[in-house]
């Protein structure tokens, strides 16, 4: 499977000056980038020289919008080259969103197309944010907060300019988003290793990384954040869930919660697979077929779901959750 | 209250707050759940065993069964909240056990 990553973050936040650091790593060659901007762009000059081994696409108009189904043809077709020998054979598809874009019907794209879905697989979100503006941005800009609340990874640039880390734009970037790790990079500069460690799948491994990417540990029990109506809470849950219920659960989520619910993933207990834990994910209404682990990654077996959502109360989701799962044991039952 | 009308008391009671909806949720003696909202009243009980039903509702004095909670939701919401539209969604039902 190839890996995809998505790099986000308003206008002006140093996502390319971040790609351009990664693409000089040795282990970042061989990456195909799918650049998209609004209008006609002048590609940056640092990027193409950092990028003699690795393929670059660009995009125009904006891929949220209608540009959706031409980031499935660009894949598509970079998958095409690739396969009879015409440009380079990469490894790992960075996908540099445009400033303004809301980057979950890309992440929805990369889950549900059929022909990418079987050979691209969504490594993680990472989310640029500048330190300078940052702040400011997230009262302006609506668009900027839902970029930060669907992270894996939030790296802050610009860190050179404001000195040590403001401790009020850290708790902002906790309230939307607790799961994901905030990074520092200086000039684009990152240790790419500590960006993509918390990927939901290893490429090496080929397994998912469930413990780094779900941090359900960093939400207290009975304790959401809140900002922005950005809300981010864990389900924990001891019992085992019925499969049955848990795609009972999941279809009435997504009906009734759709783009109020901006990102959801979890490590899941189910009853007819005890030792095989399930791995679940989604954006708004699309939901990734699960994963199955092949073994629990570590002695704690509760189900846990990560929820980040705009106004959906925990209230609701746990009441929800428990009253499926008693009605199919009740059916099982008759 | 039957544990499964205790369910599905909390579900609505949550239910409401989630839509953003202003009414009231309370038992019955019998083990239905009357849901009293905007100008609407809905009832909503356990359906009768010889159904291939799970609850009837009524909304408004008019019946209509409910296979699952899901139903019940689907019709509470559409009853009370003009906005909402319903999206056929569906998720793929889950293997039982891992492919």
């Amino acid at each position: 499977m190839i890996e995809a990553l998505v790099l986000t973050g308003f206008l002006g936040s140093g996502k390319t000056t971040l790609l351009g650091h990664l693409l000089r790593q040795p282990g970042f060659s061989r990456t195909a980038v799918i650049i998209n901007e609004f209008g006609e762009i002048g590609l940056d000059h640092d990027l193409v020289e950092a990028s003699e081994e690795s393929v670059i696409e660009l995009q125009t108009g904006c891929l949220c919008c209608k540009i959706r189904n031409d980031l499935a043809t660009t894949l598509h077709e970079l998958l095409r080259r690739r396969d009879e020998g015409s440009i380079t054979p990469f490894t790992r598809v960075v996908i540099e969103t445009s400033g303004l874009a809301d980057p979950a019907p890309i992440l929805q794209t990369l889950m549900t197309d059929a022909m990418i879905a079987g050979r691209i697989v969504l490594g993680g979100v990472v989310t640029t944010v500048d330190a300078v503006n940052g702040a400011d941005t997230f009262d302006r800009e609506e668009i900027s907060v839902k970029q930060v609340a669907v992270a894996d990874r939030v790296v802050l640039t610009k860190t050179d300019l404001v000195g040590p880390m403001q401790l009020s734009l850290m708790r902002r970037l906790g309230a939307l988003n607790a799961t994901a790790p905030v990074l520092a990079a200086q000039r684009g500069q990152i240790d790419p290793a500590c960006l993509f460690d918390g990927r939901l799948y290893d490429p090496l491994t080929k397994s998912l990384d469930v413990p780094s990417w779900l941090r359900a540990e960093a939400i207290s029990d009975g304790h959401a954040y809140q900002r922005h109506d950005v809300d981010t809470y864990a389900i924990v849950r001891r019992d085992p869930i019925r499969a049955v219920a848990l795609t009972l659960f999941l279809e009435t989520i997504s009906e009734h919660c759709g783009a109020d619910l901006l990102r959801l993933k979890g490590i899941v207990n189910i009853l007819e697979s005890p030792d095989q834990p399930a791995i679940i994910h989604g954006v708004q209404h699309v939901f990734h077929p699960p994963s199955w682990l092949a073994r629990w990654p570590s002695n704690d077996r509760r189900s846990r779901i990560v929820f980040i959502t705009r106004g959906v109360p925990r209230g609701w989701v746990e009441a929800l959750l428990e009253a499926l799962d008693a009605e199919v044991v009740a059916v099982s039952a008759k | 209250m039957s544990a499964a009308s205790e369910h599905l008391y909390e579900l609505m009671t949550q239910s409401l707050v989630a839509w953003r909806l202003i009414g009231t949720v309370r038992g019955t003696s019998d083990g239905a759940i009357l849901v009293s909202c905007q100008t609407h009243n809905i009832r909503i009980e356990p359906a009768p065993p010889d159904l291939p039903f799970r609850w009837i509702v009524i909304v408004d004095n008019r019946r209509r069964a409910a296979i699952s909670l899901v139903a019940v939701l689907r019709q509470v919401r559409a009853a009370l909240d003009p906005g909402y539209a319903t999206m056929r969604a569906r998720i793929a039902p889950f293997p039982l056990v891992p492919m």
